[in-house]
């Protein structure tokens, strides 16, 4: 029996209508037609389906719809403002931390929100930050360089 | 991975939640954090044809501390929240550190330590270090409360004495006593990220002369459920600890053990990690007494 939920994705309200079994990840993705949320495991291994609720990194294939009700949900189309791309996203260009970018958008939300908490991490700390967002292309290197450069970025303009 | 269909109720109350769990029975589940049922769910482990959410209810996630002689944790307390909660990292830090290193930041965000302990795992990393402890297990049905040893909760593999009109409400630790030291250990395939394939928590009290006078040494992962190693615990009681104690300790502990071969390790060396990751956990929780830390602060 579908009800009616009111989500509110990157700023926007949605009201859409689901069964209790459609995951986050799945009503992003085809309820709302946000697919830069990945589906990769589907189950709370591989961090692909990650997202932000209320501020905090979150496995969406692993999240009931109906329970994201009337939270903020942070998606990697939330990132960028208009035309102008979010640091974290610029320096994974320019870092090369993207290869076949499956991976990309759920480790641009755990960075986004591990430098939010800590503006300055440690290199452990970055990798503690990640392990739920697994990569088979990269290595890793790129993006914690990447994420490191966004750090040193935001110091440095103090 | 579709989950399979069921009607999602929403209590707001835990005495609510109990009649719906007394109402319907085996074909309800109890919904927390989602992070093994829905997993469980997806692979058709479990088809519970009603999900009874405790998001809703108040006052289910907190950490208290009572007169500075018992912390409280409710049963939806995140792990994250239980990771960086100043009450857990001052009064019982190995806990703090043993939430802080499961699974990964997403589970942590959403896993709740009641779950972790409904679900039972021969392996859940929260049981050893809070049975370490002396923690209590409060259980809720719709006519009555009851508190029970945690080391009395684990019945077999996914299976815990909690009945099925019942929910777990909130853990309740005694405040540790000031020589007290407490350290939980791991070994998992994928640093701490995976489940754990050997789990070893010690606590020891010291008198002010250095004597043991309290020991508890907690398996994880290697029997049915966790369990002490009651006869390793004896042996400490009373002495002065010392390294060789502490070497013959362990291996009295691994003698306890009762592992299996599966796919994250064999039994033969569960056993022998046992002994290994027993005796730094000794070590790591003497250290901790004998730096007369002051936990009545």
């Amino acid at each position: 029996m579908k009800q009616i939920v009111r989500l509110r994705v990157n700023g926007d309200v949605y009201e859409i209508a689901v069964a209790p079994r459609q995951t986050l990840l799945d009503t992003l993705r085809k309820g709302l037609g946000l697919t830069g949320t990945k589906k990769g495991c589907d189950k709370g291994n591989c961090g692909a389906c990650t997202v932000l609720i209320d501020g905090k990194p979150v496995n969406s294939c692993l999240t009931l719809a109906i329970e994201a009700q009337d939270k903020e949900i942070l998606t990697i189309e939330g990132m960028a403002d208009g035309e102008q791309l979010h640091p974290i996203q610029s320096a994974f260009i320019e870092y090369g931390a993207i290869q076949c970018g499956f991976c990309t958008p759920g480790m641009i939300l755990s960075a986004k929100a591990l430098l939010d908490e800590n503006p300055h991490p440690a290199d452990h700390e970055i990798r503690k930050a990640l392990e739920g967002n697994l990569c088979r292309c990269t290595g890793y290197k790129q993006i914690v360089e990447a994420i490191v450069a966004v750090a040193r970025q935001k110091a440095g303009a103090k | 991975m579709l989950l399979p269909e069921f009607t999602y109720l929403s209590p707001g109350t835990l005495p609510e939640a109990c009649s719906l769990l007394a109402q319907y029975g085996n074909e309800a589940a109890v919904l927390a954090g989602g992070t093994d049922l829905l997993v469980k769910m997806k692979e058709r482990q479990l088809t519970p044809h009603y999900l009874i959410g405790l998001k809703n209810i108040d006052n289910l996630d907190f950490i208290k501390l009572d007169d500075n002689k018992r912390i409280s944790i409710g049963a939806m307390t995140t792990l994250n929240t239980i990771a960086v909660s100043p009450i857990i990292r001052r009064k019982l830090t190995f806990l703090a550190l043993t939430a802080d290193n499961m699974a990964n930041q997403q589970i942590r965000n959403m896993g709740t330590i009641g779950g972790n302990l409904c679900n039972a795992a021969p392996s859940a990393d929260t049981a050893p270090p809070l049975i370490a402890s002396g923690a209590n297990a409060v259980l809720t049905s719709p006519h009555k409360t009851r508190t029970i040893a945690l080391e009395e909760f684990f019945t077999a593999p996914g299976q815990t004495v909690r009945k099925a009109d019942e929910v777990l409400g909130e853990i309740q630790i005694p405040v540790p006593p000031a020589l007290w030291g407490g350290v939980y250990f791991k070994l998992s395939q994928r640093s701490k990220a995976d489940i754990a394939a050997v789990g070893v928590a010690a606590a020891v009290t010291l008198s002010a002369e250095g004597k043991c006078t309290g020991c508890r040494i907690v398996l994880g992962a290697v029997a049915p459920t966790p369990l002490r190693a009651k006869r390793a615990e004896q042996f400490l009681l009373d002495k002065v600890i010392t390294n060789d104690l502490i070497a013959e300790t362990s291996h009295l502990a691994a003698e306890d053990a009762r592992p299996i071969s599966d796919v994250r390790s064999s039994a033969e060396y569960r056993q022998e990690m046992v002994a290994v990751l027993t005796r730094r956990a000794l070590a790591g929780a003497l250290e901790e007494a004998r730096q007369h830390k002051d936990t009545s602060k």
